[in-house]
Parts: C-alpha cells; structure tokens; sequence
C-alpha cells in the first residue's frame, strides 16, 4: 500500500514535471524555478546500480560520484555481495563496478569503475552547511522508474534534525553506529538508498540510507548518512564508536541495589542502598525510582545498568528520582569499587 | 499545477517577508490567472523561506515539552490490534502559565502510572494526567510550577486557509532538539471540524507537539486520527503518509475547560439507525431506535426523518455520522425531525457507546453507510488497517453509526 502511495505520489510528480516543462516552453517568463539548478548538479552525479539480487529479485540502488576517477559511495547491502554490479552513468553509460571498500557501522560501500566521471560531489566541509529547516533535494533511482538514460527522481522537503541513530531492519537492530540526518521528504523506498540528498546550491548534504524502523518512535526513518561520515569513510577512517565504557580499574559505584524482580525491563526502583555507600550519604532510599542517571533518562533496570557502567570513581554526577509524587534531584560521587 | 503553487507562495513569501508583515499566505485571495513570476523573486522567496520556518520553530520552543513515561504495558500490549508505540519520549505544548500542558493521548497507549515532564529549561517534573478526550484524541497534563510558564499564541481557526504554510515539531526521535516537518495546511476542517489537516509529516516523532504557522503560533495539536477506527492508536498508521491532523482547542473552548476539570469525553450515542432516502432525497429515515438511547427519551419514532441537526442540514446517513462526530457523550444537540406532513424540534441527549454486547445485531441489509473514511478528497491510507477495521466496526454498530 506504501509503495503504491509512493508510485502515485512519484506519478503526480512526474505529471507535474511534465507540465511545468511544457509550459515553460511555451511561455519563458516561466523559468525553470528555484530548484532546478540544483536537481540537474545532483542528477549529473548520481547513478543508477544494479546488481545481485534482493530476495528473489534484482536489485537495484543509487549511488554517488565522490571522485573524477570512477569512484562511488552506495549504501552496503546483500546486493553488492554476489553477481556482476552494473552502473548507468547520468549519460546512460554503462560500467562493470568493482567493491573496493565497505564500513559496516556506517552502511556504506565505495565502488570503482573503470571510467572518468569528471562530474562528482565534492565531500570537504562546508561552512554553510544545511541546517534544520533548510529545503532538501532528494535524488535517486527508487522503485527503478528512471529507465536508462532518464534522469533520476527527485523528492523536495526540508531538513528536520541532526541525531544519533538506534534502530531496526526487519527484525534486528541496525548496526549504524554514527548521526543521521532526518528529512521531511520520503525517501524510505526500495532503491532510493546510496541516492543524492542536496541542498539549494546542489552541494551534497548526505546520502539517502536504507528502510529502516527508528525504535523511539516505531516509525519508518527517512534519513541519510551525513557528508562529514562519507568524507571520514572516503579518507579510510571510520566514524568514532560509541563511548567506551570506564575501565574496571576506575569505574565507581553509587552503592545502589535495584528490585531485581521483573528483570531489565523493569522500572529502576531501588530495593536496597548500601550503607555509608555515596547513596546512602545522600539521601537516596529504598523504593525510590530513578528517572535519570548524568542527564540520561532511565526507563528501566537495563539503562540503569548501562549508565553504571560508565561512572568513573570520584567524578561527581547528578542522579534524580521519584519519590511519591515528588521529582528529587541528588549529586553524588561514585566510590571505587 | 505544483510548479505554479509553488510559484505563487514563493513570491508571497517574498513580498510579506519583505515588508514584514505577518502570515504571507494568510487570507490571500489570488486570481486564477497566472501572474508572470519574476525569477529573481521566486528564488529569494524561496531561499527566506527556511529561514521563516527556524523563526516561527524557536517562537514555539519555549511552550515545548518532552514526556516521558514509566512502566506501564509493553509496546506489544498497549499496540494490540493497532500501532505499536515507540521507546521514545513524547512531546506536550504548554498552554497555560500554572502549568497545563496539551498533548495526545497517543504517547500514553501503555497506560504508564508514572509521566514525567521536561521543561525546556531541562527541569523535570511530575505530570499528573487531568482530562480527555478519546474523540480529538487530546489530553491534559498538569504540572506542578511556582514560576508563571509562557504560553503560546493560537491561530483564530477563521484565519486559517488552505495552502499556507504549516510546521511541525515534536521530540519524538529522543534527541533535545525538536524534529522540524515543514508543509502546508491542506483543510481547515476535517473530522467533523474537529481537526485541521496538513501535509506536514506527522508522526509518533511530533504528536501531542505543536503544528504552527510561519509566525510560530499554534495551529493546532498533532493527533493521529481515523475517519474510521476510535480506538487510541488509529490514525497513526498514516503517520508520514501527507495527510495528518492537528487540532485546535484553544483555553476558551469548551472541550478545553471540560479537559481541565478532569473529565473524560468520549463519542456520543444518539442510538438510532437510519436509512437513505429514496431518490437520494436529502435527511435520513430512522429505521429503529435503540432502547434506553438518547433517540427514545427525545422521542424519536420510527420512520421520522432527520433533516437537520443543531440547524445543519444532514443530506443522507453518511452525513449524519459525520455530523455527530462533532459532539460527545452528554451533549445536547437538537434535531430538526420530519414526521409525516409536521416538521419537530426535538432535544436529545448523546449518550455513550454501548459496550459491543450490549449491542442488538446488525442489519446488513440497511448499511447503507459506507463510510467517510471513503471521501473522495483524502489520499488513501498508507496501509489498510483503517479499511480491514472498517467492516467489523460497522457490524458491530447498531445503526449506521449514529454514535460518533
């Protein structure tokens, strides 16, 4: 049903490209309109993939010229595993890719062909990059329309925030370790991924990701990888991991025994301070719960547990709970262990 | 047809921008014919534009919250039969200084005991949940404050037009800053005029969150909401789609004062079936009425034909439903009746939806009903949950939905 949305949706565009085109031959005080620039720099740097299959049929994808010597950066996937991987330039040039790089925490793979693509993204930073709020163009070969030579499709919308993302593919978790840019602009389709997403002047913004579920809202994200994360990857270095937990030596201990019954899905209440422990000379109780741990939220045992893991002795954090209808705030300082 | 809305908003854009004035696409009356665009003004306006979207975004932050919530059911149970909630945090708007915070019932399908709330100055506090209402999907939250909150400015509902711009925010996506969905207002009433519609993308990331104009004033509450379906989480299976709903119920409205005395409002019963005139003549035949309903103690009889309601005319029984969706339970509502050669006024009172055994069996040879999840105007769902739960709600209903 979403993709049929989606076909109408891309349908109507196209109509409506259609008919802005006519008219603006018929008329040329009707000039090609603010984002036609851009969509043309962003159509002559990226290109269509196909390739390996996904499930039981052919697959497909988008990628993006990043060099004048045949390189491109698509999203990594069960598509470029096996078989011959095929690119159509902007031209409608075809050419044999070889895989010469894959980052499994940030999805994404670099091709090669053996062609010049004198047309490519430039990836070094930008001073004026996108901000929230700022118009999006995306591009890409989603549900594979664009046939040969035609130009890709483009979605307009805007960018909607910079963050940090935790999500799902089917099933399981995504193993995307970095930020993601999200978009107002539907991007979440079979093929789109490894497409262009550009801002106002054409200047790469990111790169459309997969179809996948954020887990805080349950919701298909539509999304891409941001173009500091493709330079980094391009350059061969990979994106910095999450926070490495304290090492034993110096983790520190709040002296807190949480209800372990219910296991870590469970509300943090406590069911036990240690005495004389920093909790106790704090003030913390037994059935208080707690809401936050260092500014971070605790919805259960489990995120208790992980935020525990990453105090260090000595350095002093805030830790707030709920006792009866009250919001208590407490500063303590981790012991060691 | 795209090229040219986009053409004429731009360059609104640009001359109100420019001359400062508010609301660019307010209330304007453009002739059909095609002005010729100057480029130059076209592609300011669209550069200013952004830039209006991140002012009017920071004049409602102020008023934002994120919610938080404790325990409760897990995602699979408070999602059964329906949209399973994220882990996220959930979004609030202040709407009063001492501390009354609007937000959908949506962020509480786990029925959590506990809901917390972060200010935008990063305090936390304990939320206590006053009233709702199940037909906007809309609750109140209080909160309590020694410091006098601010408060957001509401868009006069008469203001609104189709086709301007509308923003919408939410903290859903767990990060502090607030997710921004840029569109525009697509129907000012939707719902049974509960409801304004927007292409913006709305999702569980933004509702219980803001949807607001260029200027940063509140439009309305974005809510998941269903022609169809009335159970908490229908609706939020077109999250995204473009369509969504934001509801406006600024503090003088009634709805408002009822949330804030701790009630909880649900769809009214009027309790009769009715049935399409011949040659589609405009009103509906009451077919039967429901025992112990609103319908009986009004007086209602068989065969008579409803005309009008509250001085409405309903056309057909479709109509009808969709007109009693503008009430709740316990609200009185006259209507205008046809009884052989004399026309009545008769009061009756909107009682509450029967539990589902209590209700006689259907008619199916009377649904007449198709239902107006079906208006020809809305974009199809994006996946078929409203039309699979469509049917068995109607089999399930005594009438041809006289309730809503």
């Amino acid at each position: 049903m979403r993709l049929s949305i989606a076909f109408l949706v891309l349908n109507l565009l196209l109509f409506a490209i259609c008919t802005a085109s006519l008219e603006a031959a018929e008329n040329e005080a009707s000039l090609p309109g603010p984002f036609a620039p851009a969509v043309a720099a962003a159509q002559n740097r990226t290109v269509k993939i196909y390739g390996g299959t996904i499930g039981r049929s052919p697959g497909y994808a988008t990628g993006i010229i990043v060099s004048d010597k045949g390189e491109i950066l698509t999203e990594q996937g069960s598509m470029l595993a096996s078989g011959t991987l095929r690119v159509v330039l902007p031209d409608g040039s075809e050419h044999t890719a070889q895989v010469v790089r894959r980052s499994q925490t940030l999805q994404v793979a670099l091709l090669k062909i053996d062609a010049a693509t004198p047309l490519f993204f430039d990836l070094t930073p930008r001073e004026d990059a996108a901000a929230e709020g700022d118009w999006i163009l995306a591009v890409s070969n989603c549900f594979k329309v664009a046939e040969g030579a035609e130009a890709l499709s483009v979605n307009m919308g805007v960018l909607s925030l910079r963050m940090r993302l935790d999500a799902r593919r089917g099933l399981q978790d995504f193993p995307y370790d970095g930020d993601v840019l999200l978009i107002d602009a539907i991007t979440s389709n079979p093929g789109a991924a490894g497409g262009a997403v550009v801002d106002l002047h054409g200047e790469l913004v990111g790169m459309i990701g997969k179809v996948i579920e954020g887990k805080s809202t349950n919701t298909r994200l539509n999304y891409a990888v941001p173009r500091d994360h493709l330079a980094d990857f391009l350059a061969g270095k990979e994106p910095t991991g999450n926070s490495v937990a304290t090492s034993p030596a110096t983790r520190g201990d709040l002296g807190l025994r949480l209800f372990p019954l219910g296991g870590r899905k469970s509300p943090a209440y406590i069911d036990r301070v240690v005495p004389s422990s920093p909790a106790a000379v704090a003030g913390l109780k037994a059935d208080d719960l707690i809401v936050s741990v260092a500014g971070q939220v605790i919805k259960d045992v489990g995120d208790y547990e992980r935020v525990a893991e990453t105090l260090a002795a000595g350095t002093e954090v805030t830790l707030e709970v709920k006792r009866r209808a009250e919001l208590l705030m407490f500063k303590l300082t981790p012991a060691a262990k | 047809m795209l090229g040219r809305l986009l053409h004429r908003v731009s360059l609104l854009s640009v001359a109100l921008l420019a001359l400062g004035l508010p609301g660019f696409a307010v209330a304007q009356d453009v002739s059909p014919s095609l002005e010729p665009i100057d480029p130059q003004a076209e592609l300011q306006g669209t550069l200013l534009a952004p830039r209006a979207f991140r002012a009017a975004a920071e004049a409602i932050k102020p008023q934002m919250v994120r919610i938080e919530t404790f325990g409760g059911l897990t995602a699979q149970a408070a999602g059964a039969g329906g949209f399973r909630p994220g882990e996220g945090p959930t979004t609030g708007v202040i709407v009063s200084a001492d501390g009354l915070i609007l937000t959908s019932t949506f962020n509480f399908l786990k029925k959590p005991p506990i809901i917390t709330v972060v200010l935008p100055s990063g305090d936390r506090k304990v939320a206590q949940m006053r009233g709702k209402d199940e037909t906007r999907k809309l609750c109140l939250l209080k909160i309590e404050t020694t410091e006098s909150l601010p408060v957001p400015q509401w868009v006069p509902r008469d203001e609104l037009r189709v086709g301007q711009w509308a923003i919408a925010l939410g903290v859903g996506f767990g990060e502090k800053e607030a997710a921004l969905s840029a569109g525009i207002i697509s129907a000012v009433h939707r719902m049974g005029d509960k409801a304004v519609q927007t292409d913006a993308n709305l999702s569980p990331a933004n509702y219980g969150g803001p949807l607001i104009d260029i200027e940063g004033r509140l439009i309305g509450i974005c809510v998941p909401l269903s022609p169809g379906g009335n159970e908490a989480a229908a609706g939020a299976e077109w999250y995204d789609s473009g369509i969504g709903f934001a509801v406006p119920l600024p503090p003088e409205h009634k709805i408002f004062t009822a949330l804030k005395e701790g009630k909880t409002l649900e769809r009214g019963f009027l309790g009769v079936q009715t049935k399409q005139l011949e040659k589609h003549a405009p009103g509906a035949e009451v077919l039967k009425i429901v025992p112990k309903s609103g319908a009986e103690t009004a007086k209602l009889a068989e065969k008579d034909i409803i005309v009008a309601v509250d001085g409405t005319p309903a056309l057909d029984p479709t109509h009808l439903t969709s007109l009693m969706q503008r009430y709740v339970a316990g609200d009185e509502l006259e209507l205008e009746v046809r009884r052989g050669e004399e026309t009545l006024k008769l009061k009756a009172t909107l009682g509450k939806v029967p539990p589902p055994e209590a209700k006689p069996k259907p008619k199916p040879e009377v649904k007449k009903v198709e239902d107006p999840a079906k208006k020809p105007e809305d974009q199809p769902p994006k996946d078929n949950r409203p039309a699979e739960d469509q049917p068995a709600e109607e089999e399930e209903a005594p009438a041809e939905k006289p309730a809503e």
